[in-house]
């Protein structure tokens, strides 16, 4: 072992212990106790999501979610707490970061919001009017476009997923405050969710204080249709001087996703703008995991008469990993870059608590936060490996164009 | 329940900080917090000095002058630095693994030696001072601040510095003007994370030495006049600042939260922000509105009678409300080590003593409604800076 990867692995193995031993003292609550930290982050992960809706009514989960905590919002601000409401494809995360002495008034006021509490029906038509208004700003937006686009293209368009998670400004605007209610009381229950709780607590403190809402139990959790990706590039008219270039490539349930959050990293440091990229406008990579399994993707917008070119660089980006592995020098130092990269965006307690509550979703109970002992040049290898052929969509003008 | 919770809260905050022996030993003074959640450490190195007289605006263009060095070298292990230039220090803050720390280190120590910049990278720094200069007057909230700044601290220049001084930073030896701010003993360090305090005191202890060139010849700084650029609003920007110097820090914040509820409370129709300024220069409370043309004189009316109408209303429960939500503020800025480290080196670079900010953190719990009251009535005293931004009005056109 180098003199440089003995700190990284001693880190790594702090990082791991700390978390894994605090884990997973009930079914569905997590408890990751840090004395330092001068806030409580809770994140309760509801596993509702596009799977439920029907499709005319796409957009009634985020719906739902917004209206029942907002009549919280004001008891909630009176103990300065924060809440997050974020609706991913398979969950919707609540997300509450508050002081060591508020959190547990907190998430109780949060808790009996989310699974006792009636919808009201004045908050639920504010709430409407301005998702309507929000979605409407956001459909007009490429990223927002792109997003349509590649979930239609990687799924299929007639799976749930395909649909915008936070629906659409028509499907939402026609939601009625008794299908809200409806769909309450049929989706948002203890049972479908999981607690991930980070901060200056101890367990038992915490299971006092969410006992009561959530009882032991399995979680609950709705099977996803089979997608349908698309086999051939698909390309999608957007009115703008640029191009986005999207290429996503699907993994499983069993995947490596440390080595292919690396994995993207790398291929994005290949396809970000350079001295020798002096054409790429703006560039991104990410890593989602769903129920399942999960998405890398790979993000440029370009010139459009380069759009097809860069394709086949984003092809490149992930698949050179798979042909060549690095060399255990190479290898090192780009490890020691991803690792800071890594560490840091979980540096806010809100952010583990967001990881720990979707690794629980995903059946993980030793709620890994980053796992970077098990990385090495051959793993990442092995991830680039396995991934097979992306599906790559194209938003923007003359798309088409040197094909 | 709320006095337990937060007493352990705070009790944790002691226990873990730990602060170097005193300056004039060996290396610089240094603070450390704790945090063992995450392998992080944030590294906040702050040089605690003014620009040369007649050169401001020098400290800050060393930043910008390094920033590109500085970001490609904290990229090397995923970190992040950012650059600060405040009213009482020039500071450099780098963030990344706690592995890391002697590297992270080395970049702040590096930048403690006089740049050599290439090419243009010097007009490129001058000409993001400039910007940074223009800035303060394009739009009326921070023209608000900067002129009511201006009123009540005289002698404090804008970390930018000023049109003369830009032009003689042009041609300025930079030896001699980093001769002027840098010397190892106006270094404090504040490192946040998982570090121990040993390891950081190593990390820092070969600082470089003062420049040998002389400090270039004192010149006077003009404080420029705000008065005849005032920017242009769609709605009357109201500004008032009472200096609160001699008041308790703590009573001052929590006064400045209970106006900030009061006036929210009364002015619906109005944007109000209540600040509590506190720099080595001195403390303030600052009052900005901003409300629709059509509110100003109902607006103007309230502002000034602001106080007054606080101080009849003041109450212990109110008094507590209001520390508890200053205190939870804080907790939640800081909830990540890089936040830790800039409000931990706010108060060290006060030269406020060790453990400022927990003692700050502790007064608050303490405050009463006779301290509110107190700072007040001092306040009412003192005839406050004002300034106002009137909305903009479109000529009126005649149809044909």
């Amino acid at each position: 072992m180098s003199p440089r990867t003995f700190p990284v692995a001693l880190a790594a193995a702090l990082l791991l212990a700390s978390t894994a031993a605090r884990a997973a003292a009930q079914d569905r609550v997590y408890v990751r106790p840090e004395a330092g930290t001068p806030v409580v982050a809770v994140q309760v992960l509801v596993s509702v999501g596009p799977v439920d809706e029907p499709a005319e009514q796409a957009g009634i989960s985020y719906l739902a979610a917004r209206a029942v905590v907002e009549p919280t919002r004001a008891t909630l601000d009176s103990l300065g707490a924060h809440l997050d409401v974020d609706q991913q494809r398979d969950a919707i995360a609540f997300t509450l970061t508050a002081a060591p002495d508020a959190w547990a008034a907190a998430s109780q006021a949060l808790l009996v919001a989310l699974f006792r509490d009636p919808v009201d029906s004045a908050a639920t038509v504010r709430q409407r009017t301005a998702l309507v208004r929000e979605l409407r700003a956001r459909e007009a937006s490429p990223a927002d476009a792109l997003d349509r686009e590649r979930a239609k293209a990687v799924y299929g368009t007639d799976h749930p997923w395909a649909r915008p998670p936070v629906g659409t400004s028509a499907t939402v605007g026609r939601v009625r405050v008794a299908q809200v209610d409806a769909f309450l009381r049929r989706n948002f229950t203890p049972e479908r969710s999981v607690v991930a709780v980070v901060g200056p607590v101890d367990e038992g403190e915490a299971l006092d204080v969410l006992r009561p809402h959530m009882p032991e139990g399995e979680l609950v959790v709705d099977s996803v249709p089979e997608a349908a990706p698309a086999a051939e590039p698909v390309s999608a008219d957007y009115n703008s001087i640029t191009t986005w270039v999207s290429a996503t490539w699907r993994f499983g349930a069993d995947s490596d996703v440390e080595s292919l959050r690396m994995l993207s990293r790398l291929a994005l440091d290949r396809v970000s703008f350079g001295p020798s990229r002096r054409s790429v406008y703006n560039s991104r990579a990410e890593v989602v995991q769903y129920a399942g399994g999960g998405e890398l993707r790979l993000t440029v917008v370009v010139p459009p008469r380069e759009a097809r070119q860069w394709a086949e660089r984003l092809r490149e980006a992930v698949g050179g990993y798979a042909n060549e592995g690095l060399s255990p020098t190479l290898f090192a130092e780009r490890l020691r870059r991803y690792r800071g990269l890594r560490l840091l965006e979980l540096d806010l307690p809100e952010a583990r608590a967001g990881a720990m509550a979707r690794a629980a979703l995903l059946g993980d109970r030793g709620a890994t936060l980053a796992d970077f002992t098990r990385l090495s040049p051959e793993r990442l290898q092995a991830a680039a490996m396995s991934l097979h052929a992306p599906v790559i969509v194209f938003l923007g003008p003359e798309a088409n164009e040197g094909a | 329940m709320l006095t337990l919770s937060l007493a352990l809260a705070l009790a944790a905050a002691p226990h873990d900080t730990a602060r170097a022996p005193a300056p004039g030993q060996e290396g610089p003074a240094i603070t450390v917090h704790r945090q063992q959640a995450m392998p992080v450490v944030a590294l906040r190195l702050s040089i605690l000095a003014d620009d040369p007289p007649g050169y401001s605006g020098a400290g800050h263009l060393f930043q910008h002058l390094l920033q590109r060095l500085l970001q490609d070298q904290a990229a090397r292990v995923g970190g992040h630095v950012s650059l600060l230039r405040g009213s009482d220090a020039i500071v450099y803050q780098v963030v990344g693994p706690a592995s890391e720390l002697d590297y992270l280190a080395g970049i702040l120590r590096s930048a403690l030696r006089v740049p050599a910049p290439q090419g243009p990278e010097l007009p490129a720094a001058l000409s993001t001072l400039a910007e940074e200069r223009n800035a303060e007057r394009e739009s009326a909230p921070q023209y608000v601040r900067a002129a009511l700044r201006a009123r009540l601290f005289p002698a404090e220049i804008p970390a930018a510095g000023t049109a003369d001084a830009a032009a003689r930073l042009a041609t300025a030896p930079l030896d001699r003007l980093w001769s002027g701010i840098y010397r190892p003993e106006r270094v404090q360090i504040v490192a946040v994370g998982d570090v121990q305090i040993e390891a950081v005191r190593r990390a820092f202890r070969a600082l470089p030495g003062a420049a040998a060139a002389d400090a270039p010849e004192a010149l006077p700084d003009t404080v420029p006049a705000l008065e005849a650029d005032t920017p242009q609003a769609t709605r009357g920007w109201i500004g008032s600042a009472w200096a609160a110097s001699e008041a308790e820090p703590a009573a001052v914040s929590v006064t400045a939260r209970l106006l900030r509820s009061s006036l929210r409370r009364r002015m619906t129709r109005s944007q109000v922000e209540v600040e509590h300024w506190w720099t080595h220069q001195g403390q303030a409370l600052a009052l900005v509105v901003a409300t629709p043309d059509s509110l100003v004189p109902a607006a103007r009316r309230t502002v000034e009678g602001a106080l007054g109408t606080l101080a009849t209303s003041v109450t212990d429960a109110g008094v507590r409300d209001a520390a508890a939500s200053v205190r939870r503020d804080m907790l939640f800025y800081a909830r990540a080590p890089d936040r830790m480290a800039e409000l931990l080196g706010e108060f060290a670079d006060r030269d406020t003593g060790p453990d400022a900010a927990q003692r700050y953190f502790a007064a608050l719990e303490a405050v009463t409604a006779a301290d509110v009251r107190g700072v007040l009535d001092r306040l009412r005293v003192g005839e406050p800076a004002k300034v106002y931004v009137p909305p903009q009005r479109l000529p009126t056109q005649r149809r044909r």
